[in-house]
């Protein structure tokens, strides 16, 4: 049963998120709606993968991304990192921040799905 | 637009409107009288918990009035913000017109119907005339800021 | 507008079902992004800069931008990329927006809201405006600023400190330096807290009432007992109150709060921008962001009422079949208590739906600076707004009908009575005209709201000269005349004020259609100030059901006085006055006779409601009972009261009394003055919920021989 936590401070963005992925099987979705939720959950409990706007208020997702990094037991944590296109740069940042993958808005739902089973392909005994 | 039409007849004349528009058809059973309104609205009626007010369109078309019979219709069309219902003789059938069969109608049927007949169509051997149903409603231009 | 892919891997994924949520937010977005370019102008006229709130534009425009880009609307998406360039560029250098930006930025933010809204109306959305986003492209940045960073330091701890940006450290310091104090405040999140509801969201959520929060910055900790996440947060504030109250709130001990203090090495001559040192205060509408407020659709809550509205219907008719069986001797001991349970249910579930449906003040007047920006710009005046809310909160269906007067009287102000800023500055008043709208709370079921401006005042003489009448004496005599219908000064006319609505309507508004008042106060040279009293809710009411001319119909047991049993027979009736109906068919006018009877010392008025209502064919049958001689003339009067003036209207008989939801006439071709809306007694038919008290007045008005609206 695949945990995910779903990071984006809009509610219509999340949903959409979710709707893509439902079709992983047995998937478990936690929502988070700011950086800061989603740090508060990740140190509360596992997950497998989760999915991360860069463009958040309070924290930005780097900064989410670096703080993820920066804890033990959330180092191999794969992140897919979701932002809309036109932010020249976000790419290298975010990934030399950490994240896993990258991908931008508007994305189809076949891409989403694909990027996430990439995602937890990589990792030895996931589930995708 | 849409190929389907409702087609209703009022006295003799046979007219169309546009089916996109039409939420419901009920028949027609009198309405609640609205003291102080045009002599046009016919009056309230209550259709599926919404209450609509209705515009006879034997008094809209300068017709003598008659009692509802049976086939008596109210047309509830909506356009907009605007919910109206438009009590006719008969509405039942619906038909599938291109839109490339309207012709607009001759200069003196706009001039003596004000523009309520928008256009017309050959249907067979009927000719049918298209209602202009904002008109209908006296939709003005909104003044918005 | 396209819609998404629905790919079967995909799991049916439709964009066209999540275009509603898009609209929803980017509405949200798009207000408070008005709000903020607001904030950033006034703020820039006044020397200081904005950070916080140009952050908080490139975000939402950047939200937007990727809500549109997902849910296909091309257009938006073009503005939207646009306004976020300009505005990641200002937020790179501090938060300042170069020449002319702000005017640009918000005519961008109107295009988005046109687009959204035939979004909403499921028309086409118009292409993008090329000619603004090309004027946005080409504006120039300002010169490139320090951040007032590194020139000052805090005692604020160093790996803290180093994940602020430029703009928080200027917050930061520019707050400590205004004499704010500084506190860092550390949450660890743990999961008997979370339980608890202390989420590091609600702790955020009420921090942020009682303080500033310049940035929440997370903190690794070697796991614990104390930190079983190994995560804390770390919360800089700045704040003006107690420390006490915040640890009350968040369930903190003191030492999770550290002061933080300026080690200032000198004056803060380093930050340029600002004079007078004041940061800009946290703006309500973000108290309102954390609220938690969920938006929902006003159809839904409409649908729900007219669910509502059923289940009072069968609760009525549940209570009288209670009662006839008990008239027929059945035993109803244990049904009785059951149906008034219902019935008290069915109250409460009322009064929450009727909640959700409450519109804050602060909302209706959202709009409004917007508004007064713009018709300063049109008509060369200047005029300042300070609006005065209250938490107060009304009905949208209020709120929709108050808002074009609303509007209608600040136009008036600014176009009509603020004088031009020559003549301000030789009447020795500030150049900039003063505009206060303020709202209060004036019982459970009243709100007022007044428009004062302190602009040249109403010119009786000339309203008087317009009207052709004598010169009113009285503000009041002087409103009665301004707000005649047809009555238009040349000015009136001019291109903002003078199509839509008039001071006629308006009245019609307040008075007739929300049964509130409006006054007016107006003193010439110094200002004027409007009133505008309104009920808070208009939907449902007790009510009188009564049967007149064979129809049914019912009248708020609120504007009754008494209900009366008459003698027509014994009635004083003075002159035969009749009137040949109007063309155009109203024959709600033709008085027979003038009938009075005597009422506790006082001569009142019988009007036979089915002539006033035009129901003739029943009315002549009546006169023929009465003047034949035979049969009672004993009816049923209902007394009602219209400024100080009673009416009696006698009807046929009166059925009960019962609590019925009010729907209002919204179609313009049923807007009937005395008429205020329709209500089910459970027959399925509509019936006229009657404004008698605006009846009688109507009558009055016209046997004066006032030309009727």
């Amino acid at each position: 049963m695949p945990e995910a936590l779903i990071v984006d401070d809009s509610k219509v963005m999340r949903e959409m998120e979710m709707a893509c992925l439902r079709a992983i099987e047995g998937v478990v979705f936690t929502q988070a709606a700011s950086g800061l939720e989603a740090l508060e959950r990740l140190s509360l409990k596992p997950f497998d993968f989760v999915v991360l706007d860069l463009n958040m208020p309070d924290i930005s997702g780097y900064e989410v991304i670096e703080f993820i990094r920066g804890q033990d037991k959330l180092r191999a944590l794969p992140i897919l990192v979701v932002t809309t296109r036109g932010d020249e740069g976000s790419r290298a940042r975010a990934m030399s921040a950490g994240a896993t993958r990258f991908m931008t808005k508007p994305f189809s739902p076949e891409s989403l799905l694909g990027e996430v089973r990439a995602l937890t392909a990589a990792r030895p005994g996931a589930t995708p | 637009m849409s190929e389907l039409h409702v087609l209703c007849k009022i006295a003799d004349a046979e007219y169309v409107l546009p089916a996109a528009d039409v939420l419901q058809m009920e028949s027609f059973t009198g309405a609640t009288k609205v003291p102080g309104a045009d002599e046009q609205v016919a009056g309230l009626v209550q259709i599926r918990g919404r209450v609509v007010p209705v515009l006879d369109l034997r008094v809209v078309f300068g017709l003598p009035t008659i009692s509802p019979t049976i086939d008596s219709r109210v047309v509830v069309m909506k356009r907009g913000d605007r919910t109206v219902g438009l009590l006719v003789d008969y509405a039942r059938e619906v038909l599938k017109i291109p839109p490339a069969d309207f012709q607009p109608p001759p200069a003196v049927v706009t001039q003596q119907t004000e523009g309520l007949v928008k256009a017309v169509v050959q249907a067979g051997n009927r000719l049918l005339m298209l209602i202009d149903f904002t008109k209908v409603i006296g939709e003005e231009r909104e003044h918005a800021e | 507008m396209t819609s998404g892919q629905s790919g079967s891997q995909g799991g049916g994924f439709d964009s066209a079902d999540f275009v509603a949520g898009f609209i929803t937010e980017a509405e949200e977005h798009l207000a408070l992004a008005n709000a903020n370019l607001l904030s950033v102008e006034d703020a820039a006229a006044k020397g200081q800069s904005t950070p916080r709130q140009v952050r908080e534009l490139f975000r939402s425009l950047h939200t937007i931008k990727g809500l549109a880009a997902m849910v296909g609307v091309e257009p938006i998406v073009e503005v939207a990329h646009a306004m976020e360039s300009v505005l990641r560029e200002a937020d790179a250098s501090a938060g300042r927006l170069p020449v002319g930006a702000v005017e640009l930025l918000l005519n961008g933010v109107r295009a988005i809201e046109h687009r959204v809204k035939a979004l909403e109306k499921r028309q086409a959305v118009p292409a993008a405006p090329t000619k603004l986003i090309d004027a946005l492209s080409t504006l120039r940045p300002s010169a490139p600023r320090d951040g007032a960073g590194d020139g000052e330091q805090t005692t604020l701890a160093p790996e803290i400190w180093s994940k602020l940006s430029g703009a928080e450290r200027s917050q930061l310091v520019q707050g400590l330096s205004a004499g704010r104090r500084g506190l860092a405040f550390e949450f660890i999140p743990t999961p008997a807290l979370a339980a608890a509801g202390l989420s590091i969201t609600a702790v955020r959520e009420r921090v942020a009432e009682r303080a500033e929060i310049v940035k929440v910055v997370p903190r690794s900790l070697p796991t614990s007992e104390r930190s079983p996440g190994g995560l804390a947060f770390v919360l800089v504030l700045l704040t003006d109150g107690a420390d006490a109250a915040l640890a009350e709130v968040t369930a903190a001990t003191p030492d999770a709060f550290t002061p933080v203090t300026l080690v200032a090495r000198h004056a803060p001559a380093a930050a340029p921008v600002v004079e007078g040192g004041a940061v800009e205060d946290e703006l309500p509408e973000d108290a309102l962001r954390h609220r938690g407020v969920v938006r929902v659709e006003i159809t839904r809550l409409d649908e729900a009422l007219e669910r509502l509205s059923a289940l009072v219907v069968t609760q009525f008719r549940l209570g009288r079949a209670v009662a006839a069986m008990r008239v027929a001797g059945g035993d109803v001991r244990a049904l009785a208590p059951i149906v008034t349970e219902n019935g008290r249910q069915l109250r409460d579930l009322r009064a929450s739906i009727m909640r959700a449906r409450m519109v804050s003040v602060s909302e209706l007047l959202e709009r409004i600076p917007l508004i007064v920006r713009g018709l300063g710009r049109s008509t060369g005046k200047v005029a300042r707004l300070a609006l005065e809310t209250s938490r107060a909160e009304l009905d949208k269906a209020v709120a929709e009908r108050i808002f074009p007067a609303l509007v209608h009287l600040v136009r008036n102000a600014v176009d009509h009575a603020l004088e031009p800023p020559a003549e301000r500055r030789a009447a020795g008043k500030p150049e900039t005209g003063l505009l206060t709208i303020s709202c209060r709370e004036l019982s459970d079921s009243q709100l007022e709201l007044t428009v004062s401006d302190d602009g040249a005042g109403v010119d009786a003489a000339a309203v008087a000269r317009r009207a052709g009448a004598p010169i009113p004496t009285t503000d009041e005599a002087l409103l009665e005349l301004l707000t005649r219908p047809g009555l238009s000064t040349k000015e009136e006319v001019s291109t903002t004020s003078g199509r839509g609505v008039g001071m006629d309507v308006v009245k019609r508004i307040a008075v007739d259609e929300l049964r509130g008042e409006l006054t007016m106060r107006t003193k010439r040279g110094q200002g004027t100030t409007f009133s505008l009293r309104i009920p808070l809710s208009i939907t449902i009411v007790d009510a009188f059901s009564f049967v007149c001319g064979d129809e049914t119909f019912v009248v708020p047991v609120a504007m009754v006085e008494e209900i009366q049993e008459i003698d027509l027979g014994l009635t004083t009736r003075g002159p035969d006055r009749r009137r040949a109906p109007r063309p155009g068919g109203d024959r709600r006018r033709t008085a027979r006779a003038t009938e009075m009877i005597q009422r506790r010392g006082q001569a009142v008025p019988v009007l036979r409601l089915e002539e006033v209502l035009g129901l003739t064919s029943a009315a002549e049958d009546r006169s023929a009972v009465e003047s034949g001689g035979g049969g009672s003339a004993r009816r049923k009067a209902i007394v009602v009261r219209r400024h100080g003036e009673a009416f009696a209207f006698a009807v046929d008989r009166m059925l009960g009394q019962q609590e019925v939801v009010v729907r209002p006439l919204e179609d313009r071709l049923v807007r009937v003055h005395g008429i205020s809306g329709t209500t089910d007694l459970g027959d399925g038919r509509p019936t006229l919920v009657l404004d008698l008290a605006a009846l009688g007045g109507r009558l009055v008005r016209d046997s004066t021989g006032a030309p009727p609206p």
